[in-house]
């Protein structure tokens, strides 16, 4: 597979031009032509309106001396739909979006532009926090995974790209479910053991990274399921977290907890949450 | 690129800012995208949230549930008293959740701490002019101002640095100051010296840098994401209490049931049978066993705190006792920190002197002492140089300043005497060059030692002489003469190799070595001095006229050339001397199979002399450096740490945490020694994180389990015993909580199946619970250790406090004997009160009463024996002394005054359902205290036998 069209949405905020930057970087890796789209909402402040142009003619400047095929696009009109229509008319593999933090601060799946941009978009979506400015050249990635992947040949594609365009390795960060007994409360795994738990499809990641000459390493942690990625991920100084979207339902994130949204609340570098293009759709 | 190799015009475009700054509305903006430039703590559960689930765990459950049925039964059968059952049921529940809550309580102040390293005002250019605003609203590609006396506010790229040192002692715990400059840098970013980090102090110049990271990601964020976010295991104790509870709660339940059943089978009714099966399940919860766990651990913190180590957390009283792994830092805490000289070294004369020191400490140098130094010329210009280049004072007899620039300086003045001179240039000491220069006015003499202006010398003349201290790799290099019989001659590679042989060998030796050099140069002026510093200089204020300006001014422009063609005077080999009680307490661990690695900064020749010399090691160990840790994968790690002997040299606080993990990870159970900031989550991650006391940061006093007070290992070791001791001791009382259990379930039992009058009241049961048996239990919790307790290896992950031995020797053992007696006095009074088989005695009737109250009054005067019994498992009481723990014989007063106000005062009667009874209870009692306590110390005769 192979992304050959790529959209990176950018508006006044300075995140959504740091997002941006991923999609350069993969365009760059997978040959992709690149799409900057600004849309821009009626009755725009020229503020706005002034500040999301300039950062659409940094990233293209950015974007041709870097050698990748590039196409600014600006309409008005309402975001989701707009991107929408893009994405169908132009056939986009995938969209980069940055999340804002007033939509982490609430919950992230209710009634936000990026839940709204995850959930209708027919292509593949990766999600970008920034929290951090600088750095963009990734010294690792961290990569947490769980016991069954869905879109796992394209999601490991996503990431091998990604890795190489910053030449980057790669972490695969495994937590096992814990383990309880009535009689001991929480049991603790030994290093081996919880690598015997690792799933099938954590390996068959590994392969796919292995086919694109990925350097990686796999971990295994325990824990809290976002406590411990947000701990990994300061402890190694990581620069980026990719993962996978939550497939939770809005009644079970209430009931069980939605790590992914607690990894968004407080990752302490930037974080990709990465959705797969919709099987049918386009 | 990452932002530290990037050109200043290329920051900037990168964080989207320029020189001019920020403008204010773009400021605002990405205060709202980036949020507040503030340490927060990540996911922390609030104080009530944590006391709430006191009341929510399975014990509390069934507490609760039984409570409420009681409630159900007094609604639908009132004047049973299981209204007053239901309301003494959720007193216990309020009681163990308060208990075990003072037990897990600890005040998280840590990230507090690290907070108070933030500014709180800092200086911004925006929209081109300087403005004082909140630290917490510095918002990435803000442009910074920083000058001396500043903490740094956030991370960020220097655009411009004029002589700007930054001390980054709380991510890296180094304390030197760093130089820092714009340069753009291809090296590793954490050591880049264009960027200042978030919480480190500017210690002199300015600079102005753009911000790119802000509150929690930056580096001083990822150390609260690991001190907050590191998550605690629960500790061996808390882990058995759990396991305890639930094992007792399962019997009780399952008894309570099965008894229910029978007695509905047998045909008894229904709130006869349910009211006893709340009153089965009653006796066979040890209500009294979380109160008397929390204050015995509360006794053995003050005990601790007598032996120098404050415990924070009660729980890890016990940690201490079961650790496997001993991780500590070398200086300060295994030696002295009190730097000596203990050699010195030049090429004339080889041989080694000890203690040069030591031997004017406090005292100025008397006509005549040092005269072995002016008759070796050599060393004397040794000993200048080291009184010279040196940043240490000296007030009254009083020595300031660094511990080794303090021993250097005091080891000169007592060899050469007190040398007063005009300092004019300074290249500081920096931990990257490893070394420090001063300059000074005046030149040497031939066949004299330094002349130095303001010492008699010939300083009037203009010349001046630098000198040159640090680290042999570093300053070796960069000398191309030697000095020998006071004549300096090119150095040879003879002399290099014998240098090099000679700094190998005292390092071997444990001493840390450094390296001296001098210059002498042509005259220069002090104004061209002053002209020509670069950023590095730091210079005096006096400045001669401008005038004259010469090829000289090369001289100071450049600090390596500066530094080039020095002459090497000699070495000097420090030590920093173990503590005293070290070595003993290194073999105390060693004997109870606990493992002690070192992690220090030194290097690794020096760290492994020194674990020799303190017996920590004994044949070669492994040693790994700070270079090797970081290129090593976990698995090697892992595999290096299974060495019986291991030492971590060159290390940087960031490295703890790593080593800790796996230890924690193969099962070790791990304590920790820590003081930096950075030292903060290995603190919080090990099982046992040990702050230092007298050194150390208040983020790390914050983060640890315990504070050491004398900042001595010799302390923790004390520590580990007390923990162990502790251990034992809470078996004993749960042993002697177990014995009392028998008593109270057999006469209910026997009260089902034989249908005689209800022999203890549930009211009764609580009494003996969480009355009478309180002090006595709690005197068991602080039977002194036993003499060998330090000769066993540390008690197995899976020895917990219950144990097939504890459940024998406490329920069946001790307990069928109390039982026994217990149910003599029971009858004794039924049948001397008239009673015969079969009849039934009303509720209320004064005999049933009287003989309800010779259950409890057994029971009580048993549990008398019983103490005694059980402060020791293997040691005779006849040994220990009856008389040996005070606390135990004011149990046993305060037990019989709450019993004698239960049995005989109307107020006890009525609460408790009791009657007086006569003195022929009590003795009838004594014969059989004197069978359990022989047939005890039979059982631990055979017992000492095999």
């Amino acid at each position: 597979m192979t992304y050959r069209k790529v959209l990176a949405a950018v508006n006044e905020f300075s995140n959504s031009e740091i997002a941006a930057r991923y999609a350069l970087a993969l365009s760059k890796t997978c040959h992709a032509k690149l799409f900057l789209a600004f849309i821009a909402e009626e009755n725009i402040h020229k503020d706005k309106l002034r500040h999301a142009e300039a950062a659409l003619e940094r990233l293209f400047i950015e974007a041709e001396s870097n050698g990748i095929e590039v196409e600014n696009i600006i309409e008005s009109g309402e975001p989701v739909k707009n991107i929408t229509a893009l994405v169908r008319e132009h056939n986009v593999d995938i969209v980069f979006a940055a999340t804002r933090r007033e939509d982490v601060m609430k919950r992230f799946f209710i009634k936000t532009l990026s839940r709204q941009l995850m959930m209708k978009l027919p292509c593949s979506v990766a999600m970008v926090r920034v929290v951090k400015m600088g750095g963009l050249h990734l010294k690792n990635i961290l990569v947490p995974l769980r016991g069954r992947l869905t879109d796992l040949e394209e999601r490991a594609y996503f990431t091998a790209r990604l890795a190489e365009g910053f030449n980057s390795p790669v972490t695969l960060f495994h937590l096992h479910k814990p383990i309880t007994g009535f009689f001991h409360g929480e049991l603790y795994l030994t290093p081996f053991q919880r690598e015997q738990r690792i799933p099938k499809d954590v390996e068959e990641f590994r392969e796919h990274l292995n086919r694109y000459k990925i350097p990686h390493e796999k971990k295994t942690g325990h824990g809290r399921i976002a406590r411990a990625i947000t701990v990994e991920a300061a402890h190694k100084r990581n620069d980026l977290v990719v993962m996978g979207a939550s497939e939770r339902t809005l009644l079970s994130s209430l009931m069980k907890g939605n790590p992914v949204e607690e990894v968004l609340r407080e990752t302490p570098c930037n974080l990709i949450i990465f959705r797969a293009r919709k099987k049918g759709a386009l | 690129m990452n932002i530290h190799n990037l050109s200043k015009d290329a920051v900037l475009k990168s964080l989207l800012t320029s020189a001019t700054g920020l403008a204010e509305a773009e400021a605002v903006k990405r205060l709202h995208e980036y949020g507040l430039n503030e340490i927060k703590e990540a996911g922390k559960s609030p104080l009530y949230k944590k006391f709430m689930a006191q009341f929510t765990h399975f014990f509390a459950v069934l507490l609760w549930f039984a409570a409420g049925l009681c409630f159900l039964s007094g609604y639908f059968q009132p004047g049973e008293g299981l209204l007053s059952l239901g309301i003494a049921i959720i007193g216990v529940i309020i009681i163990n959740a308060i208990f075990t809550f003072i037990q897990e309580y600890r005040a998280e102040k840590a990230i507090e701490a690290l907070k108070e390293l933030l500014p709180f005002n800092v200086k911004v250019i925006r929209e081109g002019q300087s403005q004082d605003i909140r630290a917490e609203n510095v918002v990435p590609g803000d442009l910074i101002l920083l000058s001396e006396g500043d903490k740094v506010p956030a991370d960020a790229r220097l655009i411009e640095a004029n002589r700007l040192m930054v001390n980054n002692a709380p991510l890296t715990g180094e304390s030197d100051a760093r130089l820092r400059s714009h340069e753009a840098f291809n090296g590793d970013y954490f050591e880049s010296p264009n960027i200042v980090f978030a919480g480190t102090l500017v210690v002199s110049g300015m600079g102005r840098a753009v911000t790119y990271a802000t509150g929690m990601s930056t580096e001083f964020g990822k150390i609260a994401h690991l001190t907050g976010g590191v998550q605690e295991r629960l500790g061996p104790l808390q882990k058995e209490i759990i396991r305890v509870t639930r094992i007792v709660a399962v019997i009780a339940m399952a008894t309570g049931v099965f008894f229910f059943s029978l007695g509905f089978f047998i045909g008894r009714d229904f709130w006869q049978n349910f009211l006893f099966a709340i009153g089965i399940i009653i006796a066979n919860v040890p209500e009294g066993l979380l109160p008397t766990v929390t204050l015995s651990l509360a006794m053995g913190s003050q005990r601790m705190a007598k032996k120098k180590a404050l415990i924070k957390t009660l729980t890890s009283v016990e940690t201490l006792g079961s650790v496997t792994v001993i991780c500590t830092d070398k200086t300060g805490t295994l030696t002295q920190n009190r730097m000596e000289v203990e050699r010195v070294w030049t090429l004339e004369r080889q041989e080694q002197r000890q203690g040069v020191g030591r031997r004017e400490e406090g005292v100025e140098r008397k006509e005549g002492e040092g005269e072995i130094f002016r008759k070796n010329n050599s060393l004397n210009m040794l000993m200048t140089t080291a009184c010279l280049c040196n940043n240490a004072t000296v007030e009254n007899g009083n020595y300031k300043g660094d511990p080794t620039d303090v021993a250097i300086l005091r080891a000169a003045r007592g060899a050469i005497g007190d040398l007063k001179a005009e300092r004019i240039y300074e290249i500081p000491f920096d931990s990257e060059r490893k070394r420090m220069t001063t300059v000074y006015e005046g030149s040497r003499g031939k066949g004299q030692g330094a002349r130095i202006k303001g010492q008699g010398s010939r300083g009037g003349e203009g010349g001046v002489t630098l000198f040159t201290k640090g680290a042999v790799e570093t300053v070796l290099p960069l000398c191309t003469r030697i000095l020998e019989d006071n004549e300096e001659r090119p150095i040879s590679d003879d002399d290099r190799s014998s240098i090099m042989q000679t700094y190998h060998s005292m390092m071997d030796e444990g001493l840390r070595v450094i390296a001296f050099a001098f210059k002498e140069t042509v005259t220069v002026r002090k104004d061209v001095i002053a002209r020509s510093g670069s950023d590095e200089a730091i210079f005096i204020e006096e400045i001669a006229s401008p005038s004259a300006r010469n090829d000289k001014e090369e001289l100071f422009s450049d600090k390596n050339n500066l530094e080039s063609n020095l002459t090497f005077a000699g070495l000097m080999g420090f030590e920093d001397p173990p503590r005293p009680e070290v070595p003993d307490a290194i073999k105390k661990c060693q004997g109870a199979g606990i493992k002690i690695i070192m992690i220090t900064g030194d290097a690794s020749r020096t760290a492994a002399a020194i674990a020799k010399q303190i017996g920590l090691v004994k044949n070669t160990p492994v040693v790994i450096e700070g270079h090797e840790l970081n290129a090593m994968p976990d698995s090697v790690l892992r595999e290096r740490l299974l060495s019986p002997e291991i030492i971590f040299a060159r290390m940087m606080p960031a490295h703890k945490m790593r080593i800790v993990s796996i230890l924690e990870d193969e099962g070790e159970r791990v304590a920790v020694t820590g003081d930096g900031v950075n030292d903060a989550p290995a603190l919080k991650k090990a099982n046992i994180g040990i702050a230092m006391g007298m050194t150390g940061t208040d983020v790390a006093r914050e983060a640890a389990d315990m504070v050491l007070l004398d900042d001595n290992f010799a302390s923790i070791v004390n520590a580990i015993e007390e923990g162990r001791a502790i251990f034992e001791n809470i078996r004993k009382f749960m042993t002697y909580i177990f014995a009392h259990l028998t008593p109270e379930v057999i006469p209910y039992i026997m009260f089902a199946i034989f249908k005689i009058p209800l022999p203890l009241t549930v009211m009764q049961i609580l009494a003996i619970d969480l009355g009478t048996e309180t002090i006595p239990a709690l005197a068991l919790g602080i039977e002194k250790p036993e003499a060998n307790i330090m000769e066993y290896p540390p008690r197995p992950e899976k020895q917990g406090l219950i144990d097939r031995v504890v459940l024998f020797r406490g329920y069946i053992f001790l307990g069928l004997i109390s039982t026994i007696g217990v149910l003599f006095v029971y009858f004794h009074v039924l049948f001397q009160g008239g009673w015969q088989w079969g009849m039934d005695l009303p509720s209320g009737n004064l005999l049933a009463r009287q003989a309800t109250t010779a259950t409890f009054l057994g029971i009580v005067i048993m549990q008398i024996a019983n103490v005694f019994a059980c402060r020791s498992s293997r040691e005779s009481v006849f040994r220990l002394g009856f008389f040996s723990n005070k606390l135990i014989l004011l149990g046993i007063v305060s037990e019989i005054i709450l019993t004698a106000f239960i049995v005989y005062h109307p107020w006890g009667n009525k609460v408790f359902d009791t009657a007086p009874v006569g003195l022929n209870v009590w003795l009838a009692l004594v014969p059989f205290c004197l069978m359990l306590l022989f047939a005890e110390e039979l059982r631990k005769w055979v017992l000492r036998r095999k």
